[in-house]
């Protein structure tokens, strides 16, 4: 599959149709009082089959908050999140085995993702079991299969996550949630906390995974260099709300809101080509908005 | 009766540690001799209550009458008792019945608490709300009056008193699981376990529970001991086992009838019960340290002190050098030194010569972190010193800063900052250094500053001492310098404590502090990593504005290639412990020399242009595992 053929087609139904999404969360109040923070605020956006959204922000933007709300471990307060044509947030507390195995997620922190007291071949067989696949002695051959997809060994299928670096740990994540062979993966800043060479050999398997397999990705970060190489389509989220979107290569040549245009100029370049004159500009625009100011 | 201090020791550290495994943990707790011994006494405890047929003169209920309430003599070696039992006989079937009564009720508390605090915990709401006031409410009664009430209901004998006993103790179980598991059920790997749609039940005996065995293991050791105690106690009161089941407790109660006639009577039960109580508390305090590895021996804690590593550290630094040793590639060493640039600053204030840091191991082996390193930095320079994980950048600026970490040394080299060397100064002599000539500001923002006091005392504190300033006239200069890195209202956020800044605020603050000592050089160690990107461009641009003001060089120790071409006047790549360039930031960005730093360039996605793919590391080296020169 090609990535020209990737790019949304707007004519096709959506895998995934996130409309005016409020997620709040129950802050302290006293015994019976309930004061609720409204963390995201009427988000709407969808992702196609095969297509990789980036939904970028900063710390206290909403976005992992919105990957949690569709991964269904935050309660959503309003709008709705249509997958595949249901809606998720009318499902009540109990979700569909199916849903779990459509939907999976990888995260920043690979060691914390991963049981301490279990060898990480077992992430994967343990996944498996739970949906029904195969028996024992088969489930251990698709983890194997999984591990070498993701670039790891037989060897590596009885190791402790203490005993792996951040990469390997990232790989098992990865075959962890791809085992199951889902359709959409939430990537929650999941190749932030790599070095940078370890971060381009596990973007690049996660593009290769993705032509394989059609998955669709909603990748998550702060990194807008990251968001720009993986993903098609933008989002931007500030304080909750979704403030731009567009194709990638459109937002990022011309960004039309005012925080869009901050990001990118606080973005560290990949050249000291220009920097003073950025440095220029960074001064006015906090001069000129004062929200931004603020906002540190 | 309760020994509350284990738990929340057990509770917090093995979660730290965890990480080590099981094995690492046997093989601490083999280097600890005080527990090994105690192993050894449990060991004999059992082997005598369970060969106690073979062993004991006399059987359990044997009497003799013509010897009542006898000393010590050759047919009864500890003496005999009112009824005529070798006394010695009587203690070691009591042994057996100490340790029968003790794991039952260790294992009867086990079985009411452990569900019951993995249930509190993991439910949270009402289930917690209800179930912690139960748990209260139990503690709030003195547990042997439960004990006296469950034997008034239920009557004598050994399996109700383990009963008892276990329902004594039952509470705090819960009370440490429910602890454990509020903690376990917010980490990711149970949030993992969910999206897979593992069900409940599953997530919490099959992913949270093995969590809990390290601390179960202290906590059910130290009660085993505590279970013993209130055997004894009950017994003693008549109320524990029936009177013909010798037990150490029944046995005291008879000594002490006989207290003014026959004192030798009270010594053999209550050695045991000593002894054993003692060596199960000990195990219980080795097994906590063997998986938070916390407790060194005195031997090891010398050693360390001479610069030696404990074991963590030593298996911190060998997982440090692994990781890199598993990368693909290794430096050519040739290749390497022909690329290093030290062109000399003409206004040199920080020099490094020759440097070479390793780590000791104890086995003997030294692990080499940074070898023969050269690097100058000059006057109202900012250096940036890039490099992944591994590279040994964070260990040069520990010991530029002098706070290498226990067992990493300096083996050889020279630091000289404004024609002072720094190699080799004892913790006096750095004090004269650090924070006065060298500032120095770490990635955690929170963690830059102490939370228990206010910023003004932490920016005060220092210029008092380094420039000998009174309190009224440091007070003022503290504004200036929030004032200067950019906190407004500054002399009203002096009282403000580290909590009330955001992160990037905080980080501020921590700069503030760190030029208070008006430094020659001021290092920043990840300084920006965790701040947000727009957060980040401004602490950065910060220090290019003070450095302009104040002339201090600066070491912006970094990852992030962005921050090195954003604000960085020369950049030093390191790898493997090995400085592989030194260049102005424009040239190095324009004509990388060094292999690697072409692959790091290459493979930086960035926001200003597109790549089809990213090329890494492996396209820049050849199959036999050389750089390719290109």
């Amino acid at each position: 599959m090609d990535r020209e053929v990737i790019i949304p087609m707007t004519a096709h139904r959506p895998l995934l149709d996130v409309r005016d999404l409020e997620v709040a969360y129950e802050t302290k109040g006293g015994l019976f009082r309930k004061s609720m923070t409204t963390v995201v605020k009427g988000v709407s956006f969808h992702i196609a089959p095969g297509e990789t959204y980036g939904l970028v922000g900063e710390s206290g933007s909403g976005k992992s908050t919105t990957g949690r709300a569709i991964l269904r471990l935050a309660d959503i307060a309003g709008g709705s999140i249509d997958f595949d044509g249901t809606d998720i947030a009318g499902m009540g507390s109990r979700t569909p085995l199916s849903y779990r195995r459509d939907v999976q997620a990888v995260y920043q922190d690979p060691g914390a993702s991963l049981n301490p007291r279990h060898h990480v071949g077992r992430a994967v067989t343990d996944a498996l079991k739970r949906h029904g696949i195969g028996d024992r002695a088969s489930r251990r051959k698709k983890a194997l299969e999984s591990f070498e997809q993701v670039g790891l060994t037989a060897a590596h299928l009885d190791r402790f996550p203490s005993e792996m670096s951040g990469g390997q740990l990232q790989r098992v994540a990865i075959a962890r949630a791809l085992v199951l062979e889902p359709r959409l993966v939430i990537c929650d800043e999941a190749v932030s906390a790599l070095d940078l060479s370890t971060q381009s050999q596990i973007i690049n398997l996660l593009m290769d995974l993705q032509k394989d397999s059609g998955v669709s990705y909603l990748f998550i970060t702060h990194d807008l260099g990251v968001v720009r190489h993986i993903s098609q389509r933008v989002g931007v989220l500030k304080l909750g709300e979704l403030v731009e979107e567009g194709v990638t290569e459109e937002l990022f040549d011309n960004p039309q809101h005012e925080y869009t245009q901050a990001l990118l100029t606080a973005s560290p370049s990949s050249t000291p080509e220009g920097r003073d004159e950025r440095r220029e500009l960074r001064q006015k625009r906090r001069v000129s908005v004062p929200s931004l100011r603020q906002a540190s | 009766m309760t020994t509350s201090t284990v738990g929340p020791a057990a509770a917090s550290a093995p979660a730290a540690r965890q990480a080590s495994g099981p094995a690492q943990a046997w093989r601490r707790l083999r280097h600890q001799p005080v527990t090994l011994a105690a192993v050894i006494t449990i060991a004999i405890i059992i082997v005598i209550a369970a060969a106690a047929p073979l062993i004991a003169p006399y059987d359990a209920g044997e009497t003799d009458f013509t010897s009542v309430l006898a000393g010590p003599s050759a047919d009864h070696l500890l003496g005999t008792d009112d009824f005529g039992h070798d006394i010695l006989s009587q203690l070691i079937y009591a042994a057996r019945t100490a340790l029968i009564v003790g794991v039952g009720s260790v294992l009867v508390a086990m079985l009411i608490g452990v569900p019951m605090g993995l249930i509190l915990g993991y439910k949270g709401g009402w289930y917690d709300r209800l179930g912690s006031r139960v748990m209260d409410i139990a503690d709030a009664m003195p547990g042997i009056m439960i004990g006296f009430v469950v034997i008034a209901i239920l009557g004598r004998g050994t399996l109700i008193l383990i009963f008892a006993i276990g329902l004594i103790f039952s509470m705090n179980f819960a009370r440490m699981v429910r602890a454990i598991t509020l903690t376990e059920r917010k980490k990711l790997y149970v949030e993992s376990a969910h999206v897979t749609g593992l069900r409940n039940r599953q997530i919490v005996f099959g992913q949270v529970l093995p969590n809990l065995v390290g601390p179960l293991a202290v906590q059910g050791a130290v009660f085993l001991g505590n279970a013993i105690k209130v055997e004894a106690a009950l017994s003693f009161l008549g109320l524990g086992l029936p009177d013909d089941q010798p037990s150490w407790g029944g046995m005291l109660r008879t000594a002490a009838e006989h207290q003014v006639d026959h004192p030798w009577m009270a010594l053999p039960p209550g050695i045991a019960i000593v002894i054993t109580v003692l060596a199960l508390n000990l195990l219980g305090d080795g097994i906590n340290d063997a998986l938070s590895g916390a407790r060194t021996s005195r031997k090891q804690r010398k050693r360390a002190l001479h610069q030696a590593p404990t074991l963590a550290e030593v298996e911190e630094a060998k997982r440090a050098v692994s990781s890199v040793v598993t990368t693909p590639v290794a430096v050519a060493p040739a290749l390497a030194q022909a690329l290093v640039t030290t062109d000399k600053h003409p206004d040199t204030v920080l020099a490094v010569r020759d440097i070479h840091i390793v780590a000791d191991r104890p086995d003997g082996e030294v692990v080499p972190l940074v070898s023969s390193l050269d690097l100058t930095v000059g006057r109202g320079e900012v250096m940036g010193l890039l490099g992944e994980s591994g590279s040994g950048k964070s260990m040069l600026a520990k010991s530029i800063l002098g706070l290498l970490p226990a067992g990493v040394r300096v083996e050889s080299g020279s630091v000289e900052l404004a024609g002072e060397e720094l190699v080799g100064r004892t913790e006096r002599q750095w004090r004269e250094i650090r924070g006065k000539k060298l500032g120095v500001v770490f990635q955690n923002p929170q963690a830059n500053l102490s939370p228990v006091h206010t910023v003004g005392r932490q920016l005060i504190d220092p210029l008092r001492i380094h420039h000998g300033m009174s309190k009224a006239v440091a007070r003022d200069q503290a504004a200036d310098l929030l004032d200067m890195v950019g906190v407004k209202d500054a002399a009203k956020r002096l009282d403000d404590y580290p909590h009330q800044f955001s992160g990037g605020m905080a980080q501020r603050v921590a700069i503030a502090i760190a030029l208070a000592g008006d430094p020659d050089v001021l290092i920043l160690d990840e300084a920006t990593s965790a701040l947000d990107v727009t957060t980040q461009s401004q602490v950065l641009d910060l220090v290019l504005d003070l450095r302009e003001k104040l002339g201090m060089a600066v070491i912006n120790i970094t990852h992030d290639l962005g921050v090195a071409a954003e604000a960085c006047d020369r950049v030093a790549i390191m790898y493997h412990g090995q400085l592989l360039e030194v260049n102005d930031v424009f040239s190095l960005f324009d004509e990388p020399h060094h292999p690697y730093t072409k692959a790091l360039l290459a493979s930086h996605p960035t926001a200003d242009h597109k790549v089809d793919r990213l090329p890494t590391i492996a396209d820049f080296v050849t199959a036999d595992g050389e750089w390719i020169a290109r």
